[in-house]
């Protein structure tokens, strides 16, 4: 019966009609019921409201991971059960979904899909509990920079402001070497992330190209509608170029708000989270030219392996990849052959294995097209970072460069004794 | 004018014990975390309900902007155990931070409620909604003592005193189960005190208390500040639990979340209101886990309540049963 | 706090002209939210807090009709009408079960239709955001430059279309018979349906209006930006703020509240970047506290 059942709910989610997306996406109610013998992961995740979209590809990756586990045999015949729960992006429901998972659900892992608030609540359910724990969506590089906040049980596999910040930066002072960028400005939304990638950008292009004036900073709410006040801002001080760290709907708005007071004509666009498919193929007739970087596209790393990647993904749901595919798809990756290579799931066991750990990946950018989960902040290194410009067709991306991670690595060093973390 | 009736008080004692000693029973027949964790969050978020209800069935008075006291709370506790005072008073920490948490509240209850309750109908509704938004605006603004839209991050110690260490399950199941019936007994006794018919008395027809004699506002206000107190009560105990404090809880949705547990136990009866907050734990609960369409879900029952059955559950039943 | 930006900004004719005509435009397409927010409650006495779903609707509306037709002016115009219709059912169906309830009752039930819509348009349009409906042709031109101030002609456009449907408003409010109707009915129910008036026809037409002008700012907002899921909840905080400043049921109090909430944006932006909602609510408190029935309002 069990198999039976199983199977029509796969197939049922491949014709991804919304309302029995919903109905399938119960994996893990009632608890009592379930066979016991299963490796059983919590994601605690946001599946509603306006960033649905987060634990849909979130879901999405781990499950096509899972999948081919599960039909190559799991582990000795145990296979691996995905328990995806919302928290409605509430951090209190976050707390109480993993309390959850570790207390009656007795999962042997977390893979953490919630966003920078809630991510911080995660983390202080599992140092009590001290179950194993995967981070793949929060930026916020405190979650792991700051020693206070980390523990030893949990893992970071989502990108981290400070190494964004800084192959930002590096490229941001090309372009001004070419373009002679003096005046800046900047967009970015009012809250803890947004706060962060101002400052750390700014911090780093000082670094590698000092002598910029800042005419102003514009603070959008999140979710804000309407950018009149602060685009009247930039049409007035008439800026070389602006950085912003605005994304999805946000950004469109933006992009489509600030298109009208032709501001793209003489100034250059700095959005790190603009090449996204599905935020790039929202805005209203796209500039072309506007910088970004390569939050997820097939079209970097240019290798193999990410467009097979992006191949299979798109086969399977009919949408690309987002950029927190990639973070929990190497995560998951991380946590399998964990499992494989220590023959189980103690938590112990697994987190020695993760520590310093480097792997091949379709994101890996380290020798060997590899990332490494850093041994001393148990947080990824070497996964791709590129920016590029914009052009209003597939691939969506041109001129790509990548970052370079030594230079990443010496600059977070110094961030990091600035900040006294280190 | 005595604030306590001595009637019922020994026989509410004695039923508040016989509960707690039975739920800690339950604690070891049914070994379910999951299970543990709903009974907290009903008794943490029932005081909140509860303490709004004393002014929305006791008084008529709708207040928008609760979750500003139940914020206050919990960001107190948070911010007095992230100090350097823990070190200080060690294990004293833990009480004293509660009793700090209230006292916040408290006061600021007391400022608000002051202006607030000068203010009638919606207006008042208004009012009690501009002030929580406010204070939600000045914890995201205060960056580097709220940590922003963040929260608190980082946890805090939560140092054991008189034997309870609240980091061990049980001890913070039998702790806030304990607290929250106290708080439960004495508002009972406060609600059947001569103080809580005057506040009904006011509710049904303001003239008549003025006339015999009666301080209408003084009323008013100190019904709104105990609500108050008991709702920054709820907070901390809630801050306890997640190891945290959030800006969320000061947001107008989070004092939408005791109007429905209000609408869905009914504000008739005295605990109507914790009774909605098990509905509302129990559907949070069930729904999340089945759909991701849990607002669709919410909004039908809601509807249904509102529409169908016109009243609380408890309301319902009791009138269906009880007083024929 | 940057009180110096202010100050500078206030001394420099392209910095003046470009906030005021950004705070105008915030003002007007918020004027056309409220104004309906605040007629319902004037006439009807109800709060209805669902309006800010009734406008993400209009959005969603709009963008279906471009999908399909491919023509600006007919999707915004089909967009405000798919909302009149459906505020019609709305209060047909809903809201006039509960014109006599509590206002908690009120609240509850809006509430509710709130969750329910939020969701409902995110299983029949999808979860992720939808691009907007974008700008028509005949506005994608240059911008104007008044004293250095950049000013996009659809803003103006926006401006002129908010400020016709004021016009308008208040046209059909005092000046024809069903305006007055509308007006007695706010006062004395009672009396006109022993005049023999159906006051019910009348409700039911105020409650279309207000859906209607809740729509049109809908539609109007997908040409600036995405049409999102819960998109209406930032718009209906907004919208109670004008119309508790501009008094309950004023709707020119709503005008001119819209306005100052406009250029508190829209200037506190350049001094308080990051305290711009505080001002908006601490305005609302003030008004509240030192004059409660809001500048235009009738003094209960």
């Amino acid at each position: 019966m069990k198999s039976i059942n199983k199977y029509s709910r796969r197939k049922i989610l491949k014709t991804t009609s919304a309302v029995a997306a919903a109905i399938t996406l119960n994996s893990g109610f009632p608890a009592i019921l379930k066979a016991d013998n299963n490796i059983k992961i919590g994601v605690p995740t946001i599946l509603s409201g306006r960033v649905a979209q987060l634990g849909i590809s979130v879901n999405n990756a781990l499950k096509m991971a899972t999948d081919n586990f599960n039909s190559s045999g799991g582990l000795d015949g145990r296979n691996i059960e995905l328990i995806v729960r919302d928290s409605r992006a509430k951090p209190d429901e976050a707390a109480r979904v993993c309390r959850n998972f570790i207390n009656s659900d007795k999962v042997d892992a977390i893979i953490n899909a919630e966003a920078s608030g809630a991510s911080f609540a995660v983390q202080e359910v599992v140092r009590e509990s001290g179950t194993l724990c995967l981070h793949t969506v929060s930026e916020t590089s405190r979650l792991t920079a700051d020693p206070s906040i980390r523990t030893w049980n949990a893992f970071r596999f989502s990108r981290q402001g400070i190494h964004d910040a800084v192959g930002s930066a590096r490229y941001a002072a090309t372009i001004i070497k070419e373009k002679g960028l003096k005046k800046w400005m900047s967009v970015n939304p009012d809250y803890a992330y947004g706060r962060d990638s101002d400052d750390t950008f700014f911090w780093a292009l000082e670094k590698f190209s000092p002598g910029f004036e800042i005419l102003g900073k514009g603070w959008p709410k999140i979710f804000q509608p309407d950018y009149t006040e602060v685009i009247t801002q930039i049409a007035r001080e008439k800026p070389d170029a602006i950085y912003t760290s605005l994304w999805g709907g946000d950004l469109v708005s933006f992009i489509d708000q600030a298109a009208l007071y032709g501001i793209f004509k003489n100034t250059q666009l700095f959005a790190i989270n603009l090449a996204d498919y599905t935020t790039m193929s929202a805005v209203k007739n796209l500039p072309e030219g506007l910088h970004s970087a390569t939050r997820y596209v097939a079209a970097w790393p240019d290798t193999d392996s990410n467009r097979n990647y992006d191949k299979s993904y798109t086969d399977l749901y009919g949408d690309h990849p987002t950029n927190w595919s990639w973070e929990a798809s190497v995560g998951i990756d991380y946590l399998i052959s964990a499992i494989r290579e220590t023959g189980g799931t103690d938590n112990k066991k697994i987190a020695e294995y993760m520590k310093g750990k480097q792997k091949e990946s379709f994101m890996g950018v380290g020798e060997g097209n590899t990332v490494t989960i850093r041994d001393n902040d148990q947080t990824i290194v070497d996964y791709s970072i590129g920016w590029g410009t914009t052009i209003p067709q597939d691939p969506f991306m041109n001129n790509i460069q990548a970052a370079d991670w030594n230079t990443i690595a010496e600059l977070e060093k110094e961030w990091l004794t600035d900040k006294g973390w280190l | 004018m005595g604030f306590l009736k001595q009637d019922n008080f020994k026989r509410d004692v004695f039923l508040g014990i016989v509960v707690w000693l039975f739920l800690l029973l339950f604690f070891f027949i049914v070994p379910s975390a999951g299970i543990h964790d709903i009974i907290q969050k009903v008794f943490i978020l029932g005081l909140f309900a509860m303490s709004l209800n004393i002014l929305i069935g006791y008084l008529g008075l709708i207040a928008f902007g609760h979750a500003a006291f139940f914020a206050a709370g919990a960001y107190t506790l948070g911010l007095f155990l992230q100090s350097n005072v823990v070190n200080i008073l060690g294990s004293l920490s833990i009480p004293i931070a509660i009793i700090s948490a209230i006292f916040v509240s408290t006061v600021l209850a007391a400022f608000i409620g002051a202006i607030c309750i000068r203010l009638k109908d919606i207006y008042f509704s208004f009012l009690t909604l501009a002030f929580q938004m406010l204070i939600y605006s000045i914890i995201l603004a205060l960056v580097n003592i709220t940590g922003g839209d963040q929260g608190l991050m980082g946890g805090f110690p939560k140092p054991p005193f008189l034997g309870i260490d609240l980091g061990k399950p049980f001890d913070f199941y039998a702790f806030t189960i304990f607290i929250s019936i106290i708080t439960i007994i004495l508002l009972r006794q406060l609600i059947e005190s001569p103080f809580g018919y005057g506040l009904r008395m006011i509710r049904d027809n303001p003239e008549r208390p003025a006339a015999l004699g009666f301080n209408n506002q003084r009323h008013k206000l100190i019904a709104f500040i105990i609500a108050g107190s008991i709702a920054g009560l709820a907070g901390s105990l809630q801050a306890l639990l997640d190891v945290g404090a959030y800006p969320e809880w000061a947001f107008w949705a989070k004092s939408a979340e005791p109007l429905f547990m209000i609408l869905l136990g009914g504000m008739h009866s005295f605990l109507g209101p914790i009774m909605g907050a098990f509905i509302f734990e129990m559907l949070n609960d069930f729904v999340t886990a089945n759909t991701r369409y849990y607002g669709l879900v919410l909004g039908l029952v809601i509807l249904s309540f509102v529409l169908g059955l016109r009243r609380g559950l408890l309301d319902w039943l009791l009138i269906k049963f009880y007083r024929k | 706090m940057e009180i110096f930006a202010l100050f500078d900004c206030i001394i420099s004719p392209a910095c003046l002209i470009s906030q005021t005509a950004g705070g105008l435009k915030i003002g007007m397409l918020l004027f056309l939210v409220a104004s309906g927010l605040t007629l319902v409650f004037g006439v009807l006495g109800v709060i209805n807090f669902a309006h800010g779903a009734l406008y993400m609707l209009g959005a969603y509306f709009s963008w279906q009709v471009m999908a399909v037709t491919g023509h600006f002016g007919l999707a915004v115009i089909c967009g405000a009408i798919g909302v009149g219709i459906f505020g019609l059912l709305f209060e047909r169906l809903l809201i006039n079960k509960v014109y006599n309830a509590d206002l908690l009752v009120q609240i509850l039930l809006c509430y509710s239709v709130i969750l329910i819509l939020d969701d409902l348009v995110m299983i029949i349009w999808g979860d992720e955001f939808l691009s907007g409906i974008g700008v028509p042709e005949v506005f994608q031109i240059p911008p104007l430059f008044i004293f250095d101030a950049i000013i996009p002609p659809f803003h103006i456009a926006i401006v002129v279309i908010s400020m016709i449907v004021a016009l308008l408003l208040w046209l059909i409010m005092t000046k024809t018979k069903f305006g007055k109707l509308v007006r007695a009915t706010a006062v004395n129910p009672k009396m006109l349906e022993a005049l023999g008036v159906n006051t019910n026809v009348i409700k039911a037409g105020v409650f279309m209006l207000g859906s209607f002008l809740a729509g049109l700012g809908g539609a109007l907002a997908a040409s600036l930006g995405s049409v999102v899921s819960g998109m209406g909840n930032s718009i209906i905080i907004e919208s109670f703020i004008v119309t508790v400043i501009g008094g309950m049921g004023s709707i020119g109090g709503a005008f001119i509240a819209s306005i100052i909430i406009g250029m508190a944006r829209s200037f506190g932006a350049v001094a308080m970047p990051l305290f711009t909602d505080g001002i908006m609510f601490l305005i609302m408190v003030l008004v509240l506290i030192m004059k409660p029935e809001g500048l235009m309002g009738k003094k209960k």
